[in-house]
């Protein structure tokens, strides 16, 4: 008789390429954290406490974490209008829309990211656009701000908060408005009491997604944010790279992973009650 | 097994060897690693055609900064990534201490009568020197006259920095806290008059970004090294190097062969060659504006020095002193200038 694999053992790859390519480095950071001394020799809690002792990490923690915030915000704001767009186009505009927003991904973030220094720049085109109508005389302050660094996340990350919301509200019954409409609910009121709800998993998906993307984008954080906003990334690789004190910026990645991974929990737990809520 | 070696080969098998002749009877590579910039685009045009021709070898160059060198060999743990390593005198301490070099067996250069004594010793060859001083931009600034300049207005507002993770930041920050009453090792005066002067500056920014950040306009002064000045200009961007009064910083790049290196041989090949006088006599010239270490190079004036004798007048510093204070500074210069 041939050997046919249960169903578990068909996972077998996939497990042994998450437990070697994941689990096993995390483990391994999990473990260099524990050393005191940079040479990795000396076991003990001293980068930890080095690391948890100075408020300035707090700080650094917390500014992370809003800079999550704003790009999800921003995107939502930006995003979901344009999603409501797209499902009302016909077939052939919504593939010219997609690819638009598609587009983005196919360049390299370095790529876009270096655009918007010469969008957002002293001598950029926005300042250029805004002396040249009159608007201010003195070229505004874009680049080097928190402001200038959530405008191009905002762009950067908009991809990935519309596909998991398109993909969503796609699949949305038009007949549902319709219903709703003849029941005698303003458009408003359609909106906020039957798409909204509806496509609350697509746009938990899009907000996790973004907010995991937007904390860790270290090219757009150092480039476009300057080294004046210090966010986690950027300490992690001043501490592995510059000052090679591997224990330290273990402990500053794990923060990032358990900081990042708590509000996604946090978002993942939101999404399953308001799915919950709907089909329930 | 799958070396990278063996990748690489597999690699030029697929693109062709037919349509790479060349390649195909290669007497075989060698990979290095080089500044990103004007580093790369100077060895990729220049130094990479010298080595085929003289020695038949494939120079693959790996464009990463000092410390990026010192940590993906010290991740790597004895298979290093590359064969050559490029280093200013910092990351060279932090690589001999780290024991990432192999030895250097000097008699395998040829070109080593030609160049000054000191040049190379059991860890290295030094191919050349470093000037750091004052980019500006001619048409919106006037020339500034030494360090203390920076801090005060016209220049303030329209000044970038970056912090001390360069060598050039590094050296650059240490002669602003000397012209305040600090030291090689007391950087805290600088420390003190930049945050003094934070409300003005233009730009604290990345060193892998100051280039654009120049270029959009961002800011119009800043502390570098000539051959980014020099890649700038040649451009079109406004650009002029100032040696300061209180004297232009300089110091050696060095190569080293990476502890575990497949290529060793080769690598000694592409030294002999970036030490050569063909090769110095193109590096020394505009766009690149490198200072060579051959003693028959002829130095054009567009450079800063007339020979390298002159770099007993250049501000030169101890980087065994500066190493250990390093990481400090860097966390310091993080609180004081954060948001």
């Amino acid at each position: 008789m041939r050997w046919r694999p249960a169903e578990w053992q068909l996972a077998l790859p996939l497990g042994l390429a998450f437990a070697s390519l994941f689990a096993a480095p995390l483990l391994l950071l999990v473990g260099v954290s524990f050393f005191n001394d940079e040479r990795i020799t000396q076991p003990g809690f001293g980068q930890w406490i080095k690391f948890f002792g100075d408020p300035f990490h707090y700080k650094v923690i917390a500014d992370t974490l809003l800079l999550g915030a704003k790009a999800v915000f921003a995107t939502v704001v930006i995003g979901y209008p344009l999603a409501l767009v797209f499902i009302d186009l016909p077939s052939r505009l919504q593939r010219v829309l997609l690819f638009v927003i598609v587009m983005p991904l196919l360049l390299s973030v370095v790529v876009r990211t270096f655009a918007w220094i010469v969008v957002l720049g002293r001598e950029g085109v926005v300042n250029q656009l805004l002396i040249g109508l009159g608007v201010i005389s003195e070229p505004l302050r874009l680049l080097q701000t928190e402001l200038g660094l959530v405008i191009s996340l905002t762009q950067i990350e908009m991809p990935l908060m519309l596909l998991p919301l398109i993909s969503v509200m796609s699949r949305l019954d038009p007949n549902l408005r319709d219903a709703s409409a003849s029941l005698g609910a303003s458009r408003w009121r359609t909106l906020f009491t039957v798409i909204v709800p509806l496509s609350m998993p697509g746009l938990i998906a899009g907000c996790l997604l973004v907010f995991a993307s937007a904390t860790t984008a270290f090219i757009s954080q150092t480039v476009i944010g300057g080294v004046r906003l210090i966010y986690l990334p950027l300490l992690i690789w001043q501490q592995s790279l510059v000052v090679f004190n591997w224990p330290f910026a273990a402990v500053a990645s794990l923060s990032l992973l358990i900081s990042v991974l708590s509000v996604i929990a946090a978002l993942s737990f939101l999404g399953r009650r308001s799915s919950g809520n709907l089909h329930g | 097994m799958f070396t990278r070696r063996n990748l690489l080969a597999g690699a030029s098998a697929l693109g062709g060897a037919a349509l790479l002749p060349s390649l195909a009877h290669a007497k075989g590579s060698v990979i290095a690693a080089t500044y990103p910039g004007s580093w790369e685009e100077a060895y990729r045009t220049v130094v990479a055609p010298a080595v085929k021709k003289s020695h038949d070898i494939d120079l693959e160059l790996q464009p990463l900064y000092a410390v990026d060198q010192i940590a993906k060999v010290r991740a790597a743990r004895g298979a290093p990534p590359f064969d050559a390593f490029v280093l200013d005198p910092g990351p060279r301490i932090t690589g001999i201490e780290g024991g990432l070099f192999e030895k250097f067996d000097g008699r395998k250069i040829t070109n080593a009568s030609k160049l000054p004594a000191g040049m190379i010793d059991e860890w290295g060859i030094c191919v050349g020197a470093q000037v750091v001083g004052i980019g500006y931009n001619p048409k919106k600034l006037p020339p500034p006259k030494d360090w203390k300049d920076l801090l005060v207005d016209p220049w303030v507002s329209r000044l970038g920095i970056t912090g001390f993770q360069t060598t050039f930041g590094t050296v650059s920050l240490i002669e602003i806290a000397k012209a305040f009453g600090g030291s090689e090792t007391n950087v805290e005066p600088a420390l003190v008059e930049l945050k003094k002067a934070l409300p003005k500056i233009a730009a604290v920014g990345n060193p892998a970004a100051m280039a654009g950040l120049l270029q959009q306009g961002q800011c119009d002064i800043t502390y570098t090294n000539i051959q980014t000045v020099a890649i700038l200009k040649s451009r079109g961007v406004d650009i002029e190097f100032v040696k300061p009064a209180s004297g232009a910083v300089a110091f050696f790049t060095t190569m080293h062969i990476a502890k575990g290196s497949q290529d060793a041989e080769n690598a000694y090949k592409y030294f002999d060659t970036v030490v050569s006088k063909a090769v110095g006599d193109v590096l020394c010239k505009p766009p690149h504006n490198f200072i060579p270490v051959n003693k028959e190079v002829v130095l054009p004036a567009s450079l800063p020095m007339r020979n390298l004798d002159e770099m007993a007048t250049y501000v030169r510093h101890d980087w065994s002193k500066i190493n250990p204070l390093r990481a400090g500074w860097i966390e310091k210069f993080n609180k004081e200038m954060a948001k």
